[in-house]
């Protein structure tokens, strides 16, 4: 439906309420199709007339339409009248009725109202991210941002999950501060996007150049660049962090990989006691390795060859330098089949070690076994993401201890090479997470276009450096 | 007392309210004057004199009119709320913003809602709820009318004075219900045993169980109508477990009399293991042929999740033969998984045990799940397939080979 252009009389509204098909939803669609077509209120309140008129009470449902409409145009006069209206016909609102309001209200000059509106949503539940937003952003617009700061650590007490447009709306407003206190709170933001491995994209790593720039008497002095494999900085010179774990990390995930990966809910539904004891003893005598191959993954690359070709090039290409190779695979490769040639396992087996799991058997679970008992030094080999075994562990501090040690060991095929011999692209050298060292700070970007997956890092950073 | 005030509560905030104040009507009126009528003189009072210049916020006069009443309405009630109620008072508002929300809710569900972990969970429930209310009330709207109609044959038959004679009484479905046991006891001795493994309830949650005990009621029942029943065995069954309590629930006192074996030893105690074959769809094996010397053992199991291998775990753990059902090599499959109810399981085991045909046994596998049998084996479908092809030159081929591909590997290509 059309909303009309000027507010309409009573039996106007009749008219068109008896030519709907279903009168009894008219109010409600046609609200909608006002909000959707952002028509002036007069019009809405017109039809909220009509509505008082023949019924003596207007529906809840139906205020938070008006509410909206009333939201979306800034009509702050007209908030306040539909929330003392509410607030005396109804003993409590629900969320979607306070957002709306606190969204209105902090837009305006009102906006303190919107922080008593967020105390009074405390009383009832959780109060959701969205108005703690517009309740940051109102107080940082204002310069409030020591009440912006409560709210925030207020809000990640709650384990609410801040957006990045709050995070930013932080550094936008603090430009040119002297504030110590504000300004260990900015770091303590990007701190936070390191601990959780966040990467601000575009516009926001603009703000925070802009910020650590205005900084009075700072000295701060920001630039785009791309780090080259070497993990260097080309403007400082400064070495990146390596994703090396600590040794209580360390012990730490393999513990849990073994615990939650590898046995999980029942041992049986990935390997089976008697094949993983077999394993570790297996390992435990040949350690360590340096490279950890999943076999049947590699074998795969390239689906015109033998699958024993395949496997057979990768492990001629890693054994340089008399590295130690483990290769894992499957019991079905040792039967001569078109796919396996008897002859060139044999071959194979001379140059590496070898582990045959049953077949049923998932060979992932071991390969990170393996290259973690094998030590910080030892690299694996495979295409797969290991997203289903990051899934596997319960919490997020260990799923980032995973994805950063991933990062650090995960040698994975050259996309470029996928025609003629294999090639593998080193694994990173360094670690790609906001970093300091006090006078200079590096941290990773995203273009806001470049699609991102979870084991996709960036290739951009900005790097900011204090000079004396 | 709590329900008593709600309702009071309810009534004073419906529309009646601001219009009996309006017109200062009796309070003990209202609850019998109808908005209506009341609304209906206000109409044409206002149709009288259509030149009136419209006030806008006319409606913010008429909704705070009835306020004053209302404040002294609230000093009245106590101003705190104990969690429950405030609960309530949530779902309140909920139903008034238009989400999906049940009408009625016991406290106990009240306690199952603020027991969920989580908004979205919370959500789900309600929506969940509001989908069971739903149902119940269509379905006793069909069931009244369905009575209606049957009043009114009853009145036209008794109008015409027509008595039915007939020389057998009809007792039809005790009489079936007899034979149904007959032959289900007999299968007790002379059948042939189906266990259903009723070890997965740490697997699963209330919901999931619900949903197994109801899928194994169905099966249990389509059992006994066969010509020759399976006899079944429970397997694992722990009583006071919470399989057992929704038995008790679903089957009430026909729990006691059910012509069923119910233990809590585990397969391996009673059969011997190398009759044993456990059924999942993770399984490496294909079952080729149904096998009357076995024992078949179904996982009494719902994972809506789809927890791969903790059935085959199982099997692995106990050294099980395992088997899958021959889903690929029969149908071409297009969406779901493979793991069926476990009624479909049984109309499927049952169709194989009586005829051994497996395309009328996977005739019980849903059909949104493949669009077509294969009903030969893949060599010759090819053969078949090669046939309508070049007869059809090419129309659709490339569908049917989009399809093909995609379910078989690469040997069978179609040329």
């Amino acid at each position: 439906v059309q909303p009309p252009e000027k507010p309409l009389q009573a039996e106007e509204w009749n008219k068109l309420r008896e030519a709907f098909r279903t009168p009894e939803i008219f109010e409600e669609v046609m609200l909608n199709s006002m909000i959707r077509c952002n028509s002036p209120i007069d019009v809405a309140k017109s039809l909220l007339t009509h509505v008082a008129k023949r019924n003596g009470d207007i529906a809840y449902h139906l205020l938070v339409k008006y509410l909206t409409l009333c939201v979306q145009q800034g009509q702050v006069s007209e908030i306040r009248d539909v929330y003392d209206i509410m607030k005396v016909r109804f003993k409590i609102l629900e969320s979607g009725a306070y957002n709306l309001l606190i969204k209105g209200l902090s837009n305006s000059d009102q906006w303190r109202m919107a922080l008593t509106l967020l105390e009074e949503v405390k009383k009832i539940m959780v109060p959701p991210r969205t108005c703690y937003e517009s309740c940051i952003k109102a107080a940082s617009r204002h310069q409030e941002m020591k009440l912006a700061f409560e709210l925030y650590d207020e809000m990640l007490a709650n384990d609410v999950v801040p957006t990045l447009d709050v995070l930013q709306s932080f550094f936008d407003f603090s430009r040119g501060t002297k504030d110590a206190e504000l300004q260990k709170e900015l770091f303590g933001i990007l701190l936070y996007l390191r601990e959780n491995q966040i990467y601000p994209h575009r516009t926001f790593m603009r703000s925070i150049k802009l910020w650590f720039e205005s900084i009075p008497g700072g000295n701060w002095r920001g630039r785009l660049i791309n780090i080259k494999e070497s993990g260097q900085c080309p403007v400082c010179n400064h070495q990146l962090e390596d994703s090396n774990l600590t040794e209580e990390e360390y012990s730490n995930l393999s513990e849990r990989i073994i615990r939650d990966v590898i046995h999980g809910s029942d041992t049986f539904r990935k390997t089976s006691p008697q094949e993983f004891e077999a394993f570790q003893t297996f390992v435990e005598n040949r350690l360590p390795f340096d490279i950890v191959i999943d076999g049947l993954n590699v074998s795969h690359m390239k689906t015109r060859k033998m699958q024993c070709e395949n496997l057979f090039e990768a492990v001629n290409c890693l054994a340089k330098e008399n590295a130690r190779l483990l290769v894992l695979g499957r019991k079905h490769m040792l039967m001569n089949s078109s796919n396996w040639k008897r002859e060139i396992m044999k071959e194979m087996q001379n140059k590496a070690d070898f582990f045959f799991a049953e077949n049923i058997s998932e060979d992932d679970a071991f390969l990170l076994y393996a290259t973690l008992r094998s030590g910080k030094h030892c690299k694996f080999v495979t295409r797969d993401f290991l997203r289903d075994h990051k899934a596997c562990l319960p919490d997020s501090l260990t799923r980032h201890l995973f994805r950063k040690w991933q990062r650090g060991h995960q040698i994975a095929f050259s996309p470029a090479a996928e025609g003629r011999t294999i090639k593998f692209l080193p694994a990173l050298r360094y670690d790609c997470v906001v970093q300091t060292t006090g006078d200079t700070w590096h941290i990773p970007y995203k273009d806001v276009f470049e699609e991102k997956y979870s084991y996709q890092v960036p290739r951009k950073w900005l790097c900011i450096q204090q000079k004396r | 007392m709590q329900s008593a005030n709600m309702l009071l509560r309810k009534v004073v905030r419906s529309s009646v309210l601001p219009f009996a104040a309006q017109h200062r009507m009796q309070k003990d009126l209202f609850p019998l004057s109808r908005t209506l009528s009341l609304s209906h003189c206000l109409k044409q009072d206002k149709s009288c004199e259509p030149s009136e210049k419209l006030d806008l916020d006319e409606w913010k006069k008429v909704m705070k009119s009835g306020m004053q009443e209302e404040v002294s309405e609230k000093v009245s009630e106590p101003e705190e709320l104990s969690s429950l109620a405030a609960a309530r008072e949530t779902l309140e508002m909920w139903r008034l913003a238009g989400r999906a929300v049940p009408d009625h809710i016991t406290e106990e569900q009240l306690k199952t809602f603020m027991e969920c972990p989580s908004k979205s969970a919370k959500k789900k429930y309600l929506k969940y709820l509001h989908l069971k209310e739903l149902h119940k009330k269509n379905d006793k709207r069909k069931m009244d009318e369905k009575r209606e109609r049957r009043l009114q044959a009853q009145d036209q038959a008794s109008k015409t004075g027509e008595t039915k004679k007939n020389s057998l009484v009809c007792l039809w479905s005790s009489t079936m219900d007899k034979a149904y046991n007959w032959r289900a006891a007999q299968s007790m001795i002379f059948g042939q045993p189906l266990v259903f493994d009723m070890s997965y309830e740490k697997e699963m949650s209330v919901r999931e169980v619900t949903n197994t005990v109801s899928q194994i009621v169905l099966s249990e029942s389509c059992n006994r109508k066969s010509v020759d029943p399976f006899h079944i065995h429970f397997c694992n069954f722990k009583d006071g477990s919470l399989y057992h309590r929704e038995f008790v629930k679903q089957y009430r006192e026909a729990w006691g009399k059910l012509l069923i074996t119910v233990t809590d030893q585990c397969y391996t105690e009673i059969f011997p293991k190398d009759k044993l074959i456990y059924l999942t769809a993770d399984s490496p094996k294909v079952m080729k042929t149904f096998d009357h010397d076995k024992i078949y053992i179904v996982g009494s199991m719902v994972d809506k999740s789809i927890k791969t291998g903790v059935s085959l775990a199982r099997a692995k753990r106990l050294g099980l033969e395992t088997a899958a059902l021959p889903l690929e090599k029969y149908l071409l499959w297009t969406t779901g998984a493979k793991n069926l109810t476990l009624d479909q399981m049984m109309h499927i085991l049952l169709t194989l045990k009586d005829t051994a045909d497996w395309k009328k046994a996977l005739e019980f596998v849903p059909k949104r799940k493949y669009c077509g049998f294969v009903d030969k084996p893949v060599k010759e479908l090819k053969k078949t397939l090669d046939l309508i092809n070049t007869l059809k030159h090419g129309k659709g081929r490339e569908e049917v080979q989009k399809q093909f591909a995609k379910s078989y590997p690469k040997k069978y290509k179609l040329k």
